[in-house]
């Protein structure tokens, strides 16, 4: 990130910035610190918090702008023939086909991306960092069983799975005996099936690494337990992997959000979905450039900020890391 | 019968339409349709390469298979029915392989039909087409490998009919070489007449055909041989499949060597008719707009309508009478099994913005009823009117009216707060998706919570609302057209209690009220037009009045082509250029 001062290297300089004064500081001062450091991870971190602060206040913002809800159609905010009006004074974002307010749905849209990116990262990283500890603390056959069927997983093609069990729960009262009612909660499943992975991996790894460790074998001698070894002693040192990863794979979620809800299998209209109203506006973007040009840059911005976050955020947990 | 829901709009499919004096007459109304009028093509320029672009495939070449628009499109330059509809008048039978007009005998149940001398089969059968053609077309539509859509509805009534299973049908006798007569177990020949528009009625040489027939399914599409003007290029053999039709790219008809321009009514103006098959419909839309010698087959965009409308109103046809479109409410479990709360939906749909997302008043009339114009029996049942019901008097919808409904069926705050969660299925696709989306926030207005599902055609009528133990509440974009000129093919199969099938089921609302199908057994056996009209618009009037289906929207379907194009469109099936009139400028 940062351009070493002349003479030092990238380390030394992080070395001189941690330890100047010589005040002794926890992991985490020294983390807030390096991020601090980081313009860009802060500047993306701005731009997460105010959405994340637009999702949740959905309404509010929206009535503040003078915009009608998401679900309001209006015939009057489009011509005689059908076609949407464009951006203008009572409607910031122009208008979709059916006369609803697109300033009014990209923020709401904001509200299934953001659902869908934080819950689903959630979901698949437990289910990840429980079969990552179970299978890189215990090896033997707990290891070959569970590290095969992480293969098999990876061996699908993401999108592909991801359309078939979503189409498959998105008919009738949802799959898996009801619990995966059809939209968001199908998307969710979707993200998680294909992401945890991922996680599960890098997790193993690192366990099988700390198990061998001084102060692990130290308190295996003091006979604690696996429980206690495994609560205590490894998860607290997989805390900054876990987040590196969880905040790289969010904005992935996001955009297999969009792409399943571009693909018609994610979450149903009238619904506000930034990949849906990508969708719709495709096969009038000659004429409505706004209809896909907002979602689509809403869509960007938050991939961005998700992604520049997660580099701000490696480099702050993981200095030795060579980018 | 049962797979006529794949009629359905909007399945591009056969439409039948009234003079062209009614598309002039109901655009004065609201000032849609007077773009390019209905040209009947003579005098036009021969020779040239007409290039027709369609985002879809051809679905069969097989005439007895065929029962969609683009389809019928094609079999209509390459093949000759018994009768057919000249290109301007969708009312009027014109004999093609048949002379003269059907003979129907006095009591109605016999039909007899001359067939016409000097029509042959292009190459490889190269010979004269005869009676015994037409009987073993029409034979073969009930073979199970072929399995005919509409050969149970229409033929049903001839006498053996009941037991076919592709061998020879007693009731279809040829007593010399040009005379076909049928025998029907009801006085129902004058229907039967008519539905010989429809392309099962076109010759299929049985000595080349038998053995393509003999496979499941039958080959026969691959190897379709013409009778018309025009031919696939095929090999030595007459295989069409690799030489002259490659699919999801390209179809090309020829001249047929074998036609004679002295039998047939049909110019045959063009040379060569290439298809570009599967490309994007908004590119293809804007190629046939800016493009020379082209025709799109594809609906256009409602974008690209209004850019026609406003700057070439010669490269766009609006086609009058291409069907219904309604949303079915079903009336077999609640809520819509009670009539006020169905029609305090219908009460309060907005018509006006259904259609407004389509493309507005240029792309069809707010419908009111199910007869629709050009349909034999629409004025009687009321016209443009509507048959007087109060819930579809206002195409704004009547919000007021909807709560008094809403307080009938026993929900006092006029609104509905019972537990069902209405499922809702719609079509994928703009502007199909937005129609649901109308629809579905008109139920929320209303109190109900819902559930909508956007998918495609396919999916909506084979595992939804063609299939009532799905349990779908409302089909808000199904559509009907009618087969021929006769209202009995628009009101029979999707209101009549009868036809309520387990699977592709096209009575969607499962409408199952006795009166309605006592009224619609009489009105089968009806003769003569004026007497069916008057039968068939009081059974429409009867169907309206349960909102058991809410009609939104008399299509007129938008045809576009090239401005050196001199498009004759097929008033009958949807406006499409009729390839055998249609010339270049």
């Amino acid at each position: 990130m940062s351009v070493g001062a002349p003479g030092l290297l990238a380390h030394e300089e992080r070395y001189e910035r941690d330890f100047a004064g010589g005040v002794a500081r926890s992991p985490w001062q020294l983390f807030w610190r390096r991020l601090r450091a980081d313009r860009v991870a802060l500047a993306a971190l701005t731009v997460i918090v105010a959405l994340i602060l637009v999702a949740l206040l959905a309404p509010l913002v929206v009535k503040l702008a003078g915009a009608p809800g998401p679900n309001v159609q209006d015939r009057n905010a489009t011509d005689m023939f059908g076609t949407p009006l464009g951006p203008n004074g009572a409607h910031w974002f122009g208008v979709d086909p059916l006369g609803r307010d697109v300033f009014s749905r990209t923020i709401y849209g904001a509200r299934i991306a953001l659902l869908v990116g934080i819950v689903g990262t959630g979901v698949a990283v437990l289910v990840g960092v429980t079969v990552g500890l179970l299978a890189g603390y215990y090896r033997g056959w707990v290891d070959t069983l569970l590290s095969r069927f992480v293969d098999v997983v990876l061996s699908f093609p993401v999108l592909l799975l991801g359309i078939g069990i979503a189409s498959a729960c998105s008919l009738g009262s949802g799959c898996v005996g009801g619990a995966v009612s059809p939209g968001v909660r199908t998307v969710i499943l979707v993200v998680v099936l294909v992401t945890w992975t991922s996680i599960a991996r890098v997790v193993r790894g690192q366990v099988l690494s700390l198990r061998e460790r001084e102060f692990v074998v130290a308190a295996r001698s003091l006979g604690a337990s696996n429980r206690r070894i495994v609560t205590r002693e490894i998860l607290p040192n997989l805390t900054a992997p876990v987040i590196v990863y969880s905040s790289l794979l969010l904005p992935q979620t996001i955009l297999l959000e969009a792409a399943l809800s571009f693909l018609g299998v994610g979450v149903s209209p009238p619904t506000a979905s930034w990949g849906w109203m990508i969708a719709d506006a495709s096969d009038t973007f000659d004429t409505q450039w706004w209809y896909m040009v907002f979602p689509g840059a809403a869509l960007l911005l938050t991939v961005l900020a998700f992604n520049l976050l997660g580099d701000g955020l490696r480099d702050a947990l993981d200095p030795r890391a060579d980018r | 019968m049962r797979r006529s829901a794949k009629r359905a709009l909007p399945l591009p499919m056969l439409i039948v339409t009234a003079l062209l004096l009614s598309a002039c007459g109901s655009s004065s109304n609201n000032g849609g349709g007077s773009a390019a009028t209905a040209d009947d093509g003579a005098g036009g320029h021969r020779g040239g390469t007409l290039t027709v672009l369609t985002s879809q495939d051809i679905a069969s070449l097989d005439p007895g298979i065929t029962y969609q628009s683009l389809d019928l499109n094609v079999l209509a330059s390459t093949v000759r029915t018994l009768y057919t509809y000249a290109p301007t008048d969708a009312a009027t039978l014109v004999p093609d392989l048949a002379v003269g007009p059907p003979q129907v005998s006095g009591d109605g149940k016999t039909l007899t039909v001359r067939i016409r001398r000097g029509v042959s089969f292009g190459p490889p059968v190269n010979r004269e087409v005869t009676a015994s053609d037409v009987k073993y077309a029409i034979e073969r539509g009930f073979n199970p490998n072929v399995a005919n859509a509409y050969a149970s509805t229409y033929y049903g009534d001839v006498v053996g009919a009941d037991r076919a299973d592709g061998g020879p049908i007693a009731g279809i006798e040829i007593p010399d070489d040009h005379t076909l007569v049928f025998r029907l177990t009801r006085p129902t020949a004058s229907l039967l007449a008519q539905s010989t528009v429809l392309p099962l009625s076109a010759p299929v040489p049985p000595e080349y055909a038998k053995p393509l027939d003999a496979k499941a399914p039958s080959q026969y599409a691959s190897h379709l041989i013409s009778s018309g003007p025009y031919m696939i290029p095929a090999d030595s053999d007459g295989k069409v499949l690799g030489e002259g039709y490659a699919p999801g790219r390209s179809l090309t008809l020829v001249r047929n060597p074998n036609w004679r321009a002295a039998t047939d009514h049909r110019p045959a103006y063009v040379d060569e008719v290439v298809f570009r098959i599967g490309g994007s419909p908004t590119v293809y839309g804007r190629q046939a707009f800016a493009g020379r010698g082209l025709v799109l087959a594809d609906p256009p965009t409602p974008a690209l309508v209004k850019k026609a409308y406003q700057e070439a109103r010669d490269q766009i046809f609006f086609s009058p009478g291409a069907g219904t479109r309604y949303a079915a409410l079903n009336t077999a479990i609640p809520p819509f099994d009670d009539a006020n709360v169905r029609k305090a939906v219908a009460a309060a749909l907005d018509r006006e913005q259904m259609r407004r997302v389509r493309g507005g008043a240029v792309i069809g009339d707010i419908a009111s009823h199910f007869l629709y114009p050009g349909v034999q029996g629409f004025e009687e049942a009321g016209g443009l009117e509507g048959t007087g019901v109060d819930f579809l008097v206002h195409p704004e919808g009547d919000r007021a009216l909807a709560a008094r409904y809403m307080k009938a069926a026993g929900y006092p705050d006029g609104r509905y707060t019972g537990d069902e969660t209405i499922q809702v299925v719609g079509l994928a696709g703009a502007p199909d998706s937005n129609d649901a989306q109308i629809f579905d926030q008109t139920l929320k207005d209303l109190g109900f919570k819902t559930n909508l599902k956007i998918v495609g055609s396919d999916v909506m009528y084979g595992r939804f609302c063609g299939v009532p133990r799905a349990r779908v509440h409302a089909c808000p974009n199904v559509g009907w057209i009618r087969d021929f000129a006769d209202p009995q093919t628009v009101l029979n199969l999707p209101f009549n209690g009868n036809y309520i099938f387990p699977e592709n089921n096209p009575n969607w609302p499962q409408l199952n009220d006795p009166a309605i199908n006592r009224a619609m057994a009489r009105g089968e056996l009806v003769v003569g037009e004026q007497a069916r009209a008057r039968a068939w618009a009081q059974i429409d009037r009867m169907v309206t009045a349960t909102a058991a289906a809410i009609p939104w929207l008399y299509d007129r379907q938008p045809n576009l082509f090239a401005a050196d194009v001199r498009c004759v469109p097929e008033l009958w099936n949807q406006g499409h250029c009729d390839f055998a009139y249609t010339s270049l400028k």
